[in-house]
């Protein structure tokens, strides 16, 4: 171990004391014991990759999976642990780091009430060092309210001053026109006030992209509509070293993955949605891709591998490792 | 802010004295330093730490006594786990009881610069934990991994003001010259090591056996095979409650899926087995949380049973 990483461990409760240990005694007696900051990072070749924990929001399962029985979900999430009476939905936000440029993919649920569970991107970021003005490149999958909201700083400015936003044009052309309020689902309409509120601040800085193009040296789209009308994936690679950033081609993996067929509250297209998330796994499944999803576990990095629970056919989510080494 | 943008900059290897970089304008790029490895939960009143010490990557060949290396490699290659090397990881469970702070086995020690193991003491600072109030260190058997950070790299004590509890089976094997030769080649540096590594808490250390209280909440259960006094803890507060496996199995993505695998750090393979699997059955009948020494970081999570074995599936973070 090296002095300078020594004391780099030691810095948050003593400063810097050259030598680090023996500063320890003069420690506080009761420092506050909070949790580790939200942050995680790793490499896919000459990117860095870095997970920011946004928090969760933990609503009733009632009603959330549309086309299976309450009972039958709670089963599922039994069968790993988690609670049966409500659902915690966390959220996670992949940034990618490479020269000078500096990509954040979805932009997290913004500013929230002091007292909210969600809404934790802002310090989670200060802690991994990244400062949104520096952030070059906002890339949305789709516009989601948790995942556009946060575009907007507290004084409903820009959030990331110095970046171009990048949209998937299937998405835009859907929540820009005013006449697809009354054709989309009613859980759904308010995403035709929120969606220009919220894009307000980057005019002129927007730049919509098709499926399937290089929309920064490295970083490919991907459909994957149904869960919005242009609900999009990004595969970031340099060479032979790629990651997907699967956005919400699942909610929760846990019960999603294991049943691909679920559709959830928050579907647009609940059977296109099902169809493509089922064609999406089996692709990432075959080529063991590293993946980083919105709802996965913290820190919502890993692989997906087929599966077989209750007789279906599914997939499971498995973690990646975690390392002190990035 | 100032402080943990210097802990990433100096975690990166740049100079020592890089103070003068705070006051500076945010560097241009985002350092590639990771967060300090913690991880906390409460369990009723008490708080749960858990700490990553670090890895040493080894081979896979050889890893598994009984069982064929393609196997072996296709198991691991279900976690996504590589087939040529193994990445054996550390944790060590802290509990604060209000009463107690207790450390769960001290990890690797002091080490060379620049090793990736033996992160235990200069990360229990950044989780606000102090060595000096440590007031018991529980060790639950003897290998080199989990008593090497009993000292600093001084030779003194790493937690000058703790007891050190430990199971009377497993401190009787090691402290009795005679049993070197019965022991398997590959653990006889024990014997020499458990001298070193306990001296600088003479008279400190207190003896128990199966079925007794460390301190309250705090319970020792024998799981021996591994090691000739291998044991394991159950932590509760009320209805509260977590074990700590300790080395029940190594990494759970190969041997909690096959139990009946037994790996070269084994004492005795086939006690360990079958240890493994009858607190394996147990743990997932009772579906308690449980911490381990070798499990993913940050090692808290459950043990499910599935075809040929079980399953280890990690808490959610929060």
């Amino acid at each position: 171990m090296t002095i300078a990483r020594r004391i780099a461990l030691a810095a948050p409760a003593v400063i810097i004391a050259a030598g680090g240990l023996p500063a320890m005694a003069q420690a506080p007696a009761a420092a506050p014991l909070g949790q580790a900051p939200g942050f995680y990072r790793f490499k896919v070749g000459a990117w860095t990759i870095t997970t920011v924990h946004d928090g969760f929001f933990r609503r009733p399962l009632e009603g959330f999976v549309r086309n299976a029985p309450i009972a039958e979900v709670q089963g599922i999430l039994a069968e790993n642990f988690m609670a049966t009476d409500s659902l915690s939905v966390p959220f996670t936000i992949t940034f990618a780091q490479k020269d000078a440029t500096l990509v954040v993919f979805d932009a997290g649920n913004g500013v929230t009430p002091a007292a909210a569970t969600n809404g934790k991107m802002i310090a989670n970021m200060a802690a991994a060092g990244i400062d949104p003005a520096r952030v070059t490149h906002v890339i949305q999958s789709h516009f989601h309210g948790d995942h556009i909201n946060g575009l907007l700083n507290a004084a409903n400015a820009a959030a990331f001053p110095n970046a171009e936003v990048i949209v998937p044009a299937a998405e835009w052309a859907w929540w820009t026109e005013a006449a697809n309020e009354s054709r989309s689902p009613e859980g759904q309409r308010p995403q035709f006030a929120n969606v220009p509120r919220r894009f307000a601040p980057y005019q002129g800085k927007i730049r919509q992209v098709a499926a399937g193009v290089e929309v920064l040296p490295g970083i490919t789209s991907i459909a994957a509509y149904g869960h919005t009308p242009g609900h999009t994936l990004y595969r970031i690679a340099d060479g032979n070293a790629q990651m997907i950033f699967v956005a919400d081609i699942t909610n929760r993996p846990e019960f999603m993955m294991r049943r691909p067929e679920w559709q959830i509250v928050f579907d647009f297209d609940g059977d296109m949605a099902a169809a493509t998330r089922r064609r999406v796994l089996d692709m990432l499944a075959t080529d063991r891709i590293r993946v980083t999803g919105y709802h996965f576990p913290f820190p919502a990095n890993g692989y997906v591998a087929r599966h077989v629970s209750g007789g279906v056919q599914g997939f499971i989510f498995v973690p990646g490792d975690w390392s002190s080494a990035v | 802010m100032a402080q943990r943008r210097l802990m990433m900059t100096t975690a990166l290897g740049a100079p020592l004295l890089a103070r003068a970089a705070v006051a500076q304008p945010t560097p241009a790029a985002a350092a590639p330093a990771t967060a300090p490895g913690f991880y906390r939960f409460k369990l009723g009143q008490f708080t749960v730490t858990t700490i990553y010490d670090g890895f040493r990557i080894m081979p896979v060949q050889g890893l598994v006594q009984n069982a064929p290396l393609e196997e072996v490699q296709a198991v691991l290659a279900e976690s996504f786990l590589g087939p040529t090397d193994y990445r054996n990881i550390y944790a060590v469970t802290i509990v604060d009881t209000g009463r107690d702070l207790v450390v769960f086995d001290t990890g690797n020690g002091p080490q060379a610069p620049g090793a990736t193991l033996g992160r235990l003491l200069a990360t229990m600072p950044a989780a606000g934990l102090d060595p000096a109030r440590v007031s018991t260190v529980v060790i639950s058997h003897f290998h080199g991994d989990h008593i090497n950070g009993l000292i600093t790299a001084e030779g003194g004590a790493a937690f000058p003001n703790a007891e050190v509890v430990v199971p009377a089976r497993e401190w009787a094997w090691w402290t009795e010259a005679g049993n070197e030769t019965r022991s398997p080649p590959r653990q006889r540096p024990n014997f020499a090591n458990t001298a070193r590594r306990f001296a600088p808490y003479a008279g400190k250390i207190r003896q128990l056996n199966d079925g007794a209280e460390a301190v309250p909440g705090i319970r020792m259960h024998a799981a021996e095979g591994h090691s000739p006094g291998h044991t394991i803890w159950h932590i509760a507060d009320g209805a509260a409650e977590l074990v700590y496996l300790a080395d029940i199995t190594h990494r759970p993505e190969l041997i909690a899926r096959r139990p009946d695998y037994e790996t070269l750090f084994d004492f005795d393979g086939a006690a360990g087995a079958a240890t493994r699997r009858r607190v394996l059955d147990r743990m997932a009948a009772d579906r308690v949380r449980v911490t381990g020494f070798h499990f993913p970081f940050p090692a808290i999570g459950f043990i499910l049973r599935e075809a040929q074995g079980f399953r280890f599936v990690p808490a959610d973070w929060g």
